[in-house]
């Protein structure tokens, strides 16, 4: 683990200047590109969304945690396109009273991102893209297809 | 009645297309047409159970009943992040 500590007594710049007085937590994440999937080294990560839908889904997710926590704002930026190992695809910065709701928010974004907005992603090795598998168990269960039951395959649908 | 089913991310590879024009039946739900894409295009079938499926930019379940011109979309698991 690296660790880097200031003490100094100049401002902390990193804080947005738009910060209201009853607000006292910045939680600021960043998601990273790694430079590995699925054991093997990759060059970027291609991010394909569709943005209709995205934008849509990430509304409904910032709707909930303003009716759970009290939150001041939301900056969040999420990288389509091809994006290089040690870069970052995400982006979250969430403002709160306290660090207990900023924390708790932040989480919850991403966790309902991951299993709702249409983004996806495809490894790059060497200027080719390759599928990257999705994970099923990240499918919220209201959204999985019902077992069985289902209707004799015809191409003209009922 | 007619909808258009759009495909994402790998199920483009699987289908060979961006997107389909169907016709359904009135009343048709949209695990009907879920069944009758799959039958055009076999290898949806593949990941049946964890296809996400979505009209206009909301999902739904199996038993939501389709409207003309509804725009549908089929896509495999999300991956943000």
């Amino acid at each position: 683990m690296k660790t880097q500590l200031t003490l100094s007594p100049e401002p902390i710049t990193e804080v947005p200047p738009a910060i209201s007085d009853g607000m006292g937590a910045v939680v600021v994440f960043h998601g990273v590109v790694r430079g590995t999937e699925d054991g093997e080294s990759i060059a970027a990560i291609h991010y394909e969304a569709n943005e209709t839908m995205a934008r849509h889904q990430f509304e409904l997710i910032f709707t909930a945690i303003e009716n759970q926590w009290p939150v001041e704002s939301i900056r969040l930026v999420h990288r389509v396109g091809e994006v290089a190992v040690n870069e970052a695809s995400l982006r979250v910065e969430v403002i709160a009273p306290h660090r207990a709701e900023a924390f708790a928010a932040c989480q919850f974004l991403i966790a309902e991102m991951k299993a709702k907005v249409p983004i996806w992603k495809r490894a790059v090795r060497e200027g080719h893209a390759v599928r990257v598998h999705g994970r099923a168990q990240r499918v919220p269960t209201q959204f999985q297809s019902p077992q069985g039951n289902d209707p004799s395959p015809s191409r003209r649908a009922k | 009645m007619k909808v258009t089913v759009k495909f994402w991310s790998y199920f483009r590879d699987f289908t060979e297309c961006n997107e389909t024009s169907l016709e359904v039946d009135d009343g048709a739900t949209l695990g009907d047409l879920h069944s009758a894409v799959m039958e055009q295009f076999p290898k949806l079938a593949e990941m049946k159970n964890s296809t996400l499926k979505a009209v206009g930019v909301d999902y739904q379940t199996d038993d939501f009943v389709l409207s003309d011109g509804d725009e549908i979309s089929l896509f495999p698991p999300v991956q943000g992040g």
